[in-house]
């Protein structure tokens, strides 16, 4: 649960971990264990605002309505864009694996076409958002190794920083992402994420590694008990452009149904 | 050197005009080679470069030749672990609404991977396209390089105009893509959109035409091809980019063979020019040599010294030739190009020339080499002359009978080998062998045939002119060298007039056969205005639609498509074959018709156009191995054909069997024919009327495409007419550099002739009548020969060009032309030397006397 956009999973405390941090003993997977129960939910609505903000300041917004089944890695969402009007009905279906990535499906509605979106294209910016494909996923945290690195504080917040990379069958654009965990509600304040042109998956790291995104999760609102951030901003480090996502009418828990999560029902919307 | 510049500039100086007659054989003939070569390369290089460019970093491409493929093979090849990144591509040409602009290349690319491959914003900073969620949403999205923006005024916004399979829609300009790379592809008029609005808008269905792939770092580019055959089947072709445009070459081979043979032949022919001045100014500086051999000079320095002048003439002449060329490739790319485009039907858009350095040493070279060739024997004779004979003034040399006898022997024992190769002609060799050596013996015979025909003549001209016919007859039967050159480069010339004049009225003849019989429907639906091209296809379900028009009795739908078979791209016409049975009425080439049909029909066999299975040494009941995505189809064929729809050949099948192993259902072209009584003319509003609004067609009438095709038969005949001009005009520069040199060598005579006398009419019909029995001479040998040719001509278009036996007959027509036109020419080449003759000074020309 490296990944963006559900980083609202990343909400909880685990107190347990407290306990545990004096003690010389890496409990950083307990940390997003923890984090990851806290956001956990069996399903999960909003209406978003994206608005990208690109190096020359140039704004551009759209909206999505977001509808996601499911959770820890095993579940299936549908995000389809609803404004402006140019974009409105093209919608992506996610269905996540917990052993592996997740199958990405596009439609089209003025051409009346789903598109596969390829593994292979997992790092590429979706839609000209500051977000990659692979962004969009969730994934198990079971999936990467973890390494706490330090405690730091994060706009004056206190976080534990920990260090995670994809496990060797997991594929990824990222070689590694460090992670700022608060201390006080197990949300993730900030994630970077690097990537470097050699061979990744060694737990040592890699010097040559390159920062490639940065996102940051603020407006933290408890939602039917679950903390949540409502602001996610990305940063792409190469492009020098960011990506605001704001939450908008969330939801957790409200009753969906499986069906409504296949490319039939893409296609219907 | 010092040699050249004692004796030989001097006498150049002298003989500026005839110095430069000399070497526009040469002339002519690089600048042919040069001309046609580089703009046939220009055509070939765009291509390349067009495809090179398109191919970003790709490694390696999948197609199943332009049939395209079911869109599930992507996620096959994407499967494969050493693949890095495969992306999907349609790529077609179209023409757009804007104005001068020309053809647009449309390729359709899934961006969300495809940047992998391809480079779209280069360095910028900034985004090519503006909103890339909003360029794929919108099927009417259209990326284009900065050229086309710019030269089109075309800012993002814009709209475009483009005729599409949904009827005529606009375009908006969505991104602009900044120079370099990518976008200097297909000349810069390049649009990128997305691959799915692209099915849509070219009718492909959910097919693609190519896969492009990188490789992952290590991967090993032969082993992953190997795997990439081995999962995908024999329908589909792996291979690197640049093996794409290698089909261009194959394809184009012909063209490029025919361009060849021009070339070479005016080089060929120029050299009889250089043999003829060579010769006589052999003649004409016997003086000059004996003088220097008697000082001293060695028979091998004389040699040299007319070699020498040889190789001057023929440097210069190749540079000027070069540049020439340039010229004649700069007017000729965009015809060549188009027509390749045509009737081919393949993207390329060559606007600039390209040079090849190594073609233009090699022009130079074989420039030289003709002109040294050229001058062997004369330099050898030159070499030859006798010191005392030659300081004798007034003494010319004469062909000696012993010299007259061993070329006839030699010619006669060319003639039988000749003869004895044709026995062989199975064997191609033998058969070219065989052509050659028919040439040379003509060519031995030619001094002996022009002295025949010349005595013949001699009563004749007598007749017309009792003086000055006599003596431009006599002129002719005592210096035969000096007319030998030019009468047998007359005779090649026409020679040539005549083969390729057979050859193209009896191609025209067999084409006009097939129009006139095989192509018989009344209407055609296309959709393109021009029916080789196969970019866009209609569904299926038309077919039903148009069968329910009142007044259309039947239908056929027929779809084509370009295949590798062997190795070479093969045409496949996909059409219902019992439907074909029923309005077939030209009998086959071989097989039984009703049999072949019913084999055909139930997708037992194939039909071979007769071309493919010349091309490719098939005969009946040959078994052709046709690869297909679904697997190797191996049919036999029941039945060859005369069929004109492709020039390398092609192979006739049953729509359902192409259905049923392509998996394609699209159509090319629908074939109308009309119920008895029914308006044409209503017909074809009623189709334009239903479907014109909603799809992108054509309607043409069976003349209209009977025009179509013979628009582009006369196109590709174009560069015959090119090899007929440059034949007739090297004709006419022998006869002008004959009668000049003859001018010069008489100037004596016919001061003498004016001395005692004689009228400048008289001494201006003399060289004009002589010009006439030249020309005459020429004009019989060149016929006779042209004969010959047109056999070995129509032999070689059947088994080694365009596969079609044509039948032999000789073009009377365009003999009875050449008459008068020859002798025209031959008179007209004959004023400005008479002149010459008439207003020279008398006290020059009888300085000896």
């Amino acid at each position: 649960m490296n990944r963006l956009i559900h980083l609202n999973r990343l909400i909880g405390t685990l107190l347990l971990l407290c306990s545990l941090a004096s003690a010389q003993y890496d409990f950083s997977l307990q940390i997003m264990d923890e984090s990851e129960n806290r956001s956990r939910a069996g399903t999960q609505q909003y209406e978003g605002t994206l608005e990208v903000i690109t190096a020359s300041n140039k704004v551009s917004v759209k909206h999505w309505k977001y509808r996601r089944i499911g959770s820890n890695g095993a579940s299936k969402a549908i995000l389809r864009f609803t404004a402006p009007a140019e974009v409105k009905g093209v919608a992506l279906l996610i269905v996540n694996h917990t052993d592996r990535s997740s199958d990405q499906w596009m439609w089209t509605p003025a051409i009346a076409r789903d598109r596969r979106i390829a593994a292979q294209d997992r790092s590429t910016r979706f839609f000209g958002t500051d977000f990659s494909f692979e962004d969009l996923e969730e994934r198990d945290i079971d999936q990467f190794d973890y390494k706490f690195q330090d405690e730091e504080s994060i706009g004056g917040l206190a976080c534990w920083k920990i260090e995670s990379k994809p496990k060797q069958s997991v594929s990824s654009q990222y070689t590694s992402s460090m992670l700022w965990i608060r201390k006080d509600n197990y949300l993730a304040a900030q994630i970077e994420n690097y990537s470097s042109s050699g061979a990744h998956n060694g737990l040592s790291p890699v010097r040559s590694d390159k920062l490639v995104r940065r996102i940051r999760y603020s407006d933290i609102q408890n939602v039917g008990g679950i903390w949540t951030p409502r602001t996610v901003e990305v940063y792409d480090a190469t492009r020098k452009s960011r990506t605001v996502l704001k939450l908008e009418k969330l939801e957790y828990n409200v009753p969906m149904k499986d069906e409504d999560f296949t490319l039939e029902a893409l296609r219907h919307g | 050197m010092i040699l050249l510049k004692l004796i030989s500039w001097p006498y150049v100086r002298r003989h500026l005009p005839r110095w430069l007659l000399t070497i526009a054989g040469i002339v002519l003939g690089v600048a042919v080679f040069v001309g046609i070569h580089t703009a046939n390369q220009s055509v070939v290089y765009a291509f390349h470069q067009t495809v090179d460019r398109i191919a970003g970093s790709t490694q390696l491409q999948i197609s199943a030749g332009e049939t395209g493929f079911d869109e599930n093979v992507l996620d096959r090849v994407q499967a494969v672990p050493q693949v890095r990144v495969a992306v999907p591509v349609i790529e077609a040409v179209v023409s757009t609404g804007v104005q001068g602009q020309g053809n647009l290349l449309i390729l359709g690319v899934d961006m969300t991977g495809d940047r992998s491959l391809r480079d779209y914003d280069l360095d910028s900073g900034d985004e090519a396209v503006d909103d890339p969620l909003v360029f794929l949403a919108q099927p009417d999205s259209l990326m284009v390089t900065d050229t086309y923006a710019r030269e089109n005024h075309l800012r993002p916004g814009a709209k475009v105009p483009m005729s599409t399979m949904d009827g005529q829609k606009l375009f908006t300009i969505r991104g602009v893509m900044k120079s370099g790379g990518l976008t200097s592809a297909f000349g810069g008029n390049l649009a990128v959109m997305d691959v799915y609005a692209a099915q849509k808008v070219f009718g492909r269905g959910r097919k693609f035409d190519r896969i492009d792939l990188a490789l992952k770092d290590g991967a090993n580019l032969e082993d992953v091809k190997g795997k990439l055959e081995a999962l995908l089947g024999t329908g589909f072709q792996v291979q690197v980019p640049s093996a794409r445009a290698q089909q261009f070459d194959s394809i184009s081979r012909v063209y490029t063979l025919t361009a060849n043979v021009t070339s070479v032949f005016a080089l060929f022919i120029g050299m009889f020019i250089i043999y003829n001045t060579f010769q006589i100014a052999v003649t004409q500086r016997r003086s000059e040599i004996g003088i220097l051999r008697a000082l001293g000079a060695t028979r091998r320095q004389i040699r040299t010294l007319f070699l020498g002048e040889s190789v001057v003439a023929g440097l210069f002449g190749s540079i000027l030739g070069l540049l020439a060329g340039i010229a004649i490739a700069r007017g000729m790319t965009g015809y060549i190009g188009s027509l390749l485009g045509e009737i081919f039907g393949i993207a390329q858009k060559a606007d600039e020339i390209s040079t090849n350095p190594a073609l233009m040493i090699f022009a130079v070279v074989l420039g030289v080499i003709a002109s040294v060739v050229a001058a062997i024997i004369p330099a050898r004779s030159a070499a030859r002359v006798d010191p005392v004979q030659a300081l004798q003034k007034g003494k010319y040399q004469q062909l000696s009978a012993g010299e007259n006898r061993a070329r006839r022997i030699a010619a006669l024992i060319i003639a039988i080998l000749a003869a004895a190769c044709l026995l062989l002609e199975r064997y191609r060799i033998f058969f070219y062998v065989g052509d050659a050596l028919a040439l040379l013996s003509a060519l031995l015979l030619t001094p002996t045939f022009a002295h025949l025909l010349a005595r013949a003549l001699r009563p004749l001209l007598r007749w017309l002119r009792p003086v000055e016919g006599t003596l431009a007859a006599d002129s002719l039967l005592q210096a035969p060298r000096r007319t030998s050159g030019a009468v047998a480069a007359l005779m090649l010339s026409l020679a040539l007039v005549v083969a390729l004049g057979g050859l193209t009225r009896a191609s025209y003849d067999s084409i006009f056969g097939w129009l006139s019989v095989a192509l018989n429907p009344d209407l055609f639906i296309s959709p393109s205005q021009s029916l080789t091209q196969r970019d866009f296809r209609f569904p299926e379900s038309m077919g039903p639609q148009l069968r329910a028009i009142p007044g259309i009795g039947d239908v056929q739908l027929v779809r084509d498509a370009r295949v590798e078979i062997q190795g070479k791209p093969t045409m496949f016409v996909a059409a219902d074959v019992a439907d074909l049975r029923r309005h077939a009425t030209l009998p086959p080439v071989a097989g039984n018709t009703e049999e072949m049909f019913r084999l055909a029909a139930e997708g037992q066999a194939v039909l071979a156009s007769e071309n493919f299975a010349m091309l490719r040494g098939f005969k009946l009941g040959d078994v052709v191995d046709i690869p297909s995505p679904s697997g190797m189809l191996h049919l036999p064929i029941a039945g060859i054909v005369t069929d004109y729809s492709d020039e390398q050949g092609s192979l006739l099948i049953d729509r359902a069997l192409y259905k049923r192993y392509w998996n394609d259902n699209t159509v090319n072209v629908f074939r109308i024919y009309l119920s008895p009584g029914a308006s044409e003319g209503a017909v074809k509003r009623q189709i334009l009327a239903e479907f014109g609004a909603q799809r992108r067609l054509f309607v043409l009438t069976n003349r209209e495409v009977r025009r179509y095709i013979l628009r582009l038969t006369d196109q590709w005949f174009g560069i015959t007419y090119v090899q007929i001009a440059v034949a007739v005009l090297v004709a006419v520069l022998g006869i002008v550099n004959t009668l000049t040199v003859s001018i010069t060598d008489r100037r004596r005579e016919l001061g003498v002739l004016q001395a005692v006398g004689g009228l400048r009419n008289q001494v201006r019909g003399t060289i004009w009548l002589e010009a006439l029995a030249v020309g005459t001479v020429g004009l019989i040998l060149g016929l006779a020969l042209g004969a010959l040719q047109l056999y070995y001509s129509l032999h070689i278009s059947a088994e080694d060009m365009a596969g079609l036996r044509l039948r032999y007959e000789y073009p009377y027509p365009i003999a009875l032309w050449l008459l008068p036109g020859i002798l025209l020419v031959a008179f007209l080449s004959a004023i400005a030397p008479a002149e010459t003759a008439v207003r020279g000074s008398l006290v020059e020309a009888l300085e000896y006397e």
